[in-house]
Formats: structure tokens, C-alpha cells, sequence
């Protein structure tokens, strides 16, 4: 419920504070034998599995709670049955004043990437509407994608948030083409606009395949690189719509307009 | 058109050359055979002679040393009896030293490459560390960072790196790294404040740190476990003993206070007062002062306690590291304040390799399905390749780059890598989709391609910027990696993608 509370993303304990334990398990281990076993005795925890990703087999198993290490190692090692060491296992903690900390400086890196983003494309443009328009569209493929990883449940982590300063390089990339192609080229707008999404669509198509190729590989081994993937793809088709949709209409009321 | 060829010539040498120049900064052209020294402990013999971190051993008493077995076993028979020669050949020299302990230094096999992978691949710890209730300023965070560097090297870590930290809130941390594998007492290690008094009664006789303790055995016979007993129903208790030398002001001191002291009534050997080591205001032994001490300006003293476990082993492992932690901190004296650990990472170094190829792979796939894609977009193989090789050449460049300036790559590191050839891959798709355009000349198609690569080439790099700064710099090896990336698009492989791609579409 902590992560909850008022906030508009879900955040994971790498910025809320915590503790994440990666372990190597001898034999097999049922993950929802070990989810009932855990139940009750951690207050709040998330397991995952990692295996390998060539023969499917499990790896290793990922536990995220909470609480502090001391208390979650105790926890596995009575169900393991034997000591977890910096050998056998992986362990990852975050105070909680330091996780807010980061919460608060990532997001304040986020807006200051983004106020930066809009001053450059209009020294670029020195135009106002097509300058606030790459930047709208920008904008919009940030808070919809935070909004389908809210519904999809997804917990952000402070890896996840730059993949969303990725997605700001990413999404300009596209915009930057598209307003260069309509604003400073002469010629028909129409026909600008069909080469320009041409290429827009090359650009971001081939940039989703390429992650979701490397995610289905990675998704087995990092946690870290999966969210970052996951959050580009997801941005990346915002990006198409809110390109081709909301940039362009405004870019072509803008170009009528001036005739 | 000659002048257009000798500039064609001249992005693409300056490709080749860049190209070339990051193999050599990865495969440096070194075939010194043998093994790496990492560190040297500070004090040993091996240091006194000359041995120092990144000397590279050869030979061994004649034999060559090729392999991390080869130096184990040449050097199996010690510690020893007795002194013995031992003849070492570096590649900075001969060096001939006597002994008869190990060397006290550690080492490693010669990389073939230079890319060093960064904690969360290799494994090794990292720890946030801050003092309670205060913020430090830069004397006092340099005091600290010298005190924990000086405690580690003690206690036997050495490919440690500490630095001041500052985040963009304006804190300030400590920041510890260390390769490889981490000792399970490293929290304590580097957390505790450190402060050691010897008191008898309520007056303090010595405290820890160079004032008063002169030196601190820690091999040899005059420190290590003596003996250990118990059974397997009740554990087993090890007792350890080290000496230690007290400094003039601080023997008187013991004088001063003995001389007060009566003679203990049920053991008149000793004195009626034990002397009692506190470490962070808890009691860790007391020792009973012989009668014969009393008085006595004595800087020869011997400092003893135990450990206890179920087990034998076990029991003898905690007096160790509690022999170890307590010469630590005599060694580093005491911290003025105490410390709070924000934040600790402990990765085992297990998954590391199998993770770095899967990584590898994944890139390659990446890379591979972009070929594919610019292949049924553009029906050109031709032009697949050049982008293949182009992103191929990016990430070379990249991975050079890092290896020159020592840079680690870590998780963060290689995000920024996928960063910046996604980008790199959108603007080889602007430049591919301007040369096609057939209104203008083929240069001016070029020229406006560029431009439109320009600006997002900024955009980007301004967006990337606060994130050097914030959340203690965790995240400036994405920054920094991807800013590597963009500029050596922008400014080596681009160009010359461009006028690659002109000769393809001349064709």
C-alpha cells in the first residue's frame, strides 16, 4: 500500500526504499510454495524468477520486500535450508529517505531533460507552434506511457525512469524530422508529409522491433534491462500516435493558418 | 567529381582510423606473458622491496609463471620456518626479497581485453555511506574516506575504490566500490564508528588509533588464535592474543594509573582492576594485569579475547574476524561521528559471465533485426550492410572509448549503448530517406539530412545532462555512455555513413 499512496506511478524499492535478494538455488524451487511460506512472515514482497535463456532452466529467484536484508535472509534461509552467503546470492538494499531522495531528484532530472529538450527545438524552430508542438508530443508519450505502466501494475524503478529520459531523445528524434521536412522545405505539404512519415514510421518500427528482439532475449537475465525495453516499447508506439496524430495536425493548422 | 572523392575519403579514413584505434585501445598490442599484480599490502615486505600494483610477474625463482596455478604452487610452501630467497622477475625489473610469510599481495591473470565490467556484472559491493544526523563537509568526507580506505587495506580488501559523492539534494556520501568477492562483515566494516578504548575502572588508559598505539602485530607469532575448546552441546569458545605497541604518553599513562590499584583478593597474581577494551562503547574483553605491571611504563602490551560458535570451525572463524576488526580499528583510530549506511549493494560475482554473453547476444540480435528491417524497407542489401556495419562500428567505437578512459560498464552503461545506437539507427534512417529525395542535388540531400541529425543531436545531449547529477551519480554511467555514443554518431560514423550511402545511390 506504501507505494500507492498519492503518487502517480507505482515505484519499486529502488526508490521507495528496500531490500531486493537474488538467489541461486541449489534445487528447484516452487515459486508459489515459496510465496506461501513467505506469506505473513514479510510484510510486502514480489518474487520473480530468472532463467536461462537458451534451456528455459531456473536460474536464479529474485525476492523484493521491504524489509531490511537481515530480516528477509533469515526468512529464505529457514526455507532454504542453508545460509544465504555474498557467494550463493545477490543482495541490494536502499534506505528509505535515500529512496524518496532519488524519487525526487530523478523526477526533478526528468523535468529539468525536459525544459531543456523544449528551450533547444525552439532555438531550433524559432517558430512557437511547430516548437510547441514536438514538445506537446513529447509530453504526451511520457504521461501516456506512465499511465498504461500504472494499469499494467508495472512497479517504476530508477532504471525505468531513464528509459523514460530515453523515450524524450527518441520521441524528439521523429518530431525534429517531421517539423524539419514540413517547415523548411518548399513544395507541397501533403507530399512533404507522406516522405516524412515514411520515414518517421521506418525510424520508430525499426527501433521497436530491435527492442523487442533484444527483450526477448534479456527478459530472462535483468530485471533492470527488461523494464527498460518494456517502457521503450511502450513509449515508442505512443510515439507513433502522438507524431503522426497530434503533431501533425497541429503542424498543418499551423502551415494553413500562415497561408 | 575529385573533390568530392577526397572528402569521401576523408570520413571514411576517419572511420577506419577510429575503428582501428578502439581495437587496439581493447586488445592492447601487450603479449607480456604472466600475472598482474592488483594490490600489495601497505607495510608488508613485498611493498618494502618494490612490488607494486600493476607490475606484471614473469618468473618466480626461474620458473615462468604463466597462469594463477603456476604462481599458487611456486609459492605453495610458504608461510615457512624460517627466511627464504625468493626471486622475483617483473617486467619493470628483478626483485629479490626475503621471507618467510606470503607475499601479502593479490593478483590476477593478464585480461586479454580491457573492457572492465562494472559491479553489477562482475560482482563486488557498492555501498552508500552517510553520518548519522549530520551532513560532512569536504574535510571531514576526505578524513572519513581515508579512515575506511585504510580500514579495508587492513583488513586484507584492496581493489577498492572510495569516493566523495555529491547529489543533486545537495548530500553527501561516501561512495565504496569493490571488485570481486565481499567479505559478509562488510556492513560492519565500513559502518562502524570505530571509537576503541582501553579503560581500568573509569579512566581511559589507551585509545585507538596512532597517538597511542604505535604498532599493531598482525602475523607472525606474536598475533593469530592459541587455542580453542568446548564440545558440540555447549559450542566452542577460540581465544586469540596479538601484541601491540603503546606509545611513551600512553605507557606513563598505564603507570600512573596501576600504581592507584590494590591486589585482587581471590587471584593475587593479578591487580584488583581488569583492564577493559570497549569498542563503540560495548564491552568486547577484559583482561586481568599482572602484578608485576604495576606501575610499570610498560609499551609492550598483549591484547587477548574470543570468539564463540557451535561449531569448531565456526568458532574459530568469528575470533578471527573479531581479532581482525579489533586491529582494524586500533590501526584507524576512531571516526568523529557515526555513520549510517544508505545503501548497500552485494552482488555475487556467479551469474556475471553468463549474464555478459546474454547481453551480447541480445545486442547482436538487436543490431541483426535492424538489418533485416532496412532490408524489406529499402530492398537495397547494400544499404542493410552499411547500417549493420555502422551500428556495429558504434558500439566498437563506444566499447574503445570506455576501454581508453578505464570507464566500467555496468548495467546503466549499457542501456546508454542501446540508447545511442537506437538513435544512431533513426538517423541513418533520415540520411538513407534524404538521399533518396530526388528535388535537389545529392549534396544538398546530405546537408539537410545532417541538419536534421544536428538537432536532434542536441536535444538529446541537453536531455541527458541533469541525470550526471542526480541520485548520487548512480546513473552517470547511462549518461555518459549514451553522450559517448551520440557524438561519436554524430561527428566519426555518420558522416561517413553519408557518404557511404552516396556512392550506393551514385551507383
Amino acid at each position: 500500500m506504501y507505494s500507492t499512496t498519492g503518487e502517480f506511478i507505482q515505484k519499486d524499492i529502488t526508490l521507495t526504499g528496500g531490500t531486493s535478494i537474488t538467489f541461486f538455488p541449489e534445487q528447484y524451487v516452487d515459486i508459489n510454495e515459496l510465496s506461501n511460506f513467505l506469506d505473513g512472515k514479510i510484510p510486502e514482497f514480489i518474487i520473480r524468477e530468472l532463467s536461462d535463456f537458451q534451456s528455459g532452466r531456473q536460474k536464479a529467484i529474485v525476492v523484493e520486500t521491504i524489509s531490511e536484508p537481515k530480516e528477509i535472509k533469515i526468512v529464505l534461509e529457514e526455507f532454504l535450508n542453508y545460509k544465504l552467503t555474498n557467494e550463493n546470492s545477490s543482495t541490494e538494499s536502499t534506505g528509505s529517505s535515500l529512496g524518496e531522495s532519488f524519487y525526487k531528484q530523478l523526477v526533478y532530472a526528468i523535468i529539468l531533460s525536459f525544459v531543456l529538450m523544449s528551450i533547444i527545438v525552439f532555438i531550433i524552430f524559432r517558430s512557437k507552434i511547430p516548437s510547441f508542438a514536438v514538445v506537446i508530443s513529447a509530453f504526451a508519450d511520457i504521461i501516456m506511457t506512465l499511465a498504461t505502466i500504472n494499469l499494467l501494475g508495472m512497479k517504476i524503478s530508477s532504471a525505468g525512469i531513464t528509459a523514460i529520459l530515453m523515450l524524450i531523445g527518441y520521441s524528439v528524434d521523429s518530431d525534429i524530422m517531421l517539423t524539419t521536412r514540413l517547415l523548411k522545405r518548399h513544395g507541397n505539404t501533403d507530399e512533404n508529409l507522406k516522405s516524412a512519415f515514411k520515414t518517421g514510421i521506418t525510424m520508430t518500427l525499426t527501433s521497436i522491433i530491435a527492442i523487442t528482439v533484444a527483450l526477448f532475449i534479456i527478459q530472462s537475465v535483468s530485471n533492470v534491462l527488461s523494464q527498460i525495453f518494456i517502457i521503450l516499447i511502450i513509449g515508442l508506439s505512443f510515439d507513433i500516435l502522438n507524431t503522426w496524430i497530434t503533431n501533425v495536425s497541429i503542424l498543418k493548422w499551423h502551415l494553413e493558418t500562415k497561408k | 567529381m575529385a573533390f568530392g572523392d577526397k572528402k569521401m575519403n576523408w570520413k571514411i579514413w576517419l572511420l577506419i582510423f577510429c575503428i582501428l584505434g578502439s581495437l587496439l585501445a581493447i586488445f592492447p598490442l601487450d603479449f607480456t606473458q604472466g600475472i598482474e599484480i592488483t594490490s600489495v599490502e601497505l607495510d608488508s615486505i613485498s611493498y618494502q622491496q618494490g612490488l607494486r600494483q600493476g607490475m606484471k610477474i614473469q618468473s618466480i625463482d626461474g620458473q615462468t609463471i604463466s597462469s594463477l596455478d603456476d604462481y599458487r604452487t611456486s609459492l605453495e610452501r610458504f608461510p615457512t620456518e624460517s627466511s627464504e630467497k625468493i626471486t622475483i622477475t617483473t617486467d619493470q625489473g628483478i626483485i629479490i626479497l626475503f621471507t618467510n610469510d606470503t607475499l601479502k599481495i593479490s593478483v590476477k591473470e593478464i585480461p586479454r581485453n580491457r573492457i572492465k565490467t562494472g559491479l553489477d556484472l562482475s560482482g563486488g559491493a557498492r555501498a552508500l555511506i552517510k553520518a548519522e544526523g549530520k551532513e560532512l563537509t569536504n574535510t571531514e568526507l576526505k578524513d572519513l574516506i581515508s579512515v575506511t580506505e585504510e580500514r579495508l587495506n587492513v583488513y586484507g580488501l584492496n581493489d577498492v575504490q572510495i569516493k566523495p559523492v555529491r547529489d543533486l539534494s545537495g548530500n553527501n556520501f561516501m561512495l565504496i566500490e569493490i571488485a570481486g568477492s565481499t567479505p559478509e562483515e562488510l556492513e560492519t566494516l565500513i559502518s562502524q564508528q570505530g571509537k576503541f578504548e582501553a579503560k581500568i575502572g573509569d579512566e581511559v588508559v589507551f585509545e585507538g588509533g596512532k597517538k597511542d598505539i604505535t604498532y599493531v602485530a598482525r602475523t607472525g607469532d606474536q598475533s593469530g588464535i592459541y587455542s580453542c575448546n568446548g564440545d558440540n552441546s555447549n559450542g566452542y569458545v577460540c581465544q586469540f592474543r596479538f601484541s601491540i605497541s603503546l606509545s611513551q604518553d600512553a605507557a606513563k599513562n598505564h603507570a600512573n594509573i596501576t600504581c592507584a590499584l590494590g591486589t585482587n583478593s581471590s587471584l593475587p597474581q593479578y591487580l584488583d582492576k581488569q583492564l577493559e577494551l570497549y569498542l563503540d562503547d560495548v564491552l568486547v574483553s577484559a583482561l586481568y594485569i599482572g602484578r608485576d605491571l604495576q606501575c610499570s611504563e610498560t609499551t609492550q602490551i598483549s591484547i587477548s579475547g574470543s570468539g564463540s560458535g557451535a561449531t569448531q570451525e565456526e568458532a574459530f572463524e568469528n575470533a578471527e574476524i573479531d581479532m581482525k576488526q579489533l586491529q582494524t580499528v586500533m590501526i584507524s583510530g576512531s571516526l568523529p561521528f557515526k555513520l549510517q549506511i544508505e545503501k548497500l549493494d552485494t552482488i555475487s560475482p556467479l551469474l556475471g559471465k553468463e549474464f555478459t554473453n546474454t547481453i551480447i547476444l541480445a545486442g547482436l540480435a538487436a543490431i541483426l533485426a535492424v538489418g533485416i528491417a532496412i532490408l524489406i524497407r529499402y530492398k537495397k542489401i547494400k544499404l542493410s550492410l552499411a547500417v549493420l556495419l555502422t551500428s556495429l562500428s558504434e558500439v566498437l567505437i563506444i566499447l574503445g572509448v570506455s576501454a581508453l578512459f578505464n570507464r566500467s560498464l555496468d548495467l546503466p552503461a549499457i542501456a546508454g549503448i542501446i540508447a545511442a545506437i537506437g538513435t544512431g539507427v533513426d538517423s541513418q534512417i533520415i540520411i538513407l530517406d534524404e538521399s533518396r529525395m530526388t528535388n535537389v542535388s545529392l549534396r544538398e540531400r546530405i546537408k539537410r539530412a545532417l541538419t536534421i541529425i544536428m538537432g536532434t543531436y542536441i536535444t538529446t545531449l541537453f536531455a541527458l545532462l541533469p541525470l550526471m547529477w542526480a541520485g548520487a551519480g548512480l546513473l552517470k554511467g547511462f549518461a555518459i555512455t549514451t553522450i559517448i555514443g551520440i557524438s561519436v554518431g554524430v561527428f566519426i560514423t555518420r558522416p561517413a555513413f553519408s557518404e557511404i550511402v552516396k556512392k550506393i545511390v551514385k551507383e
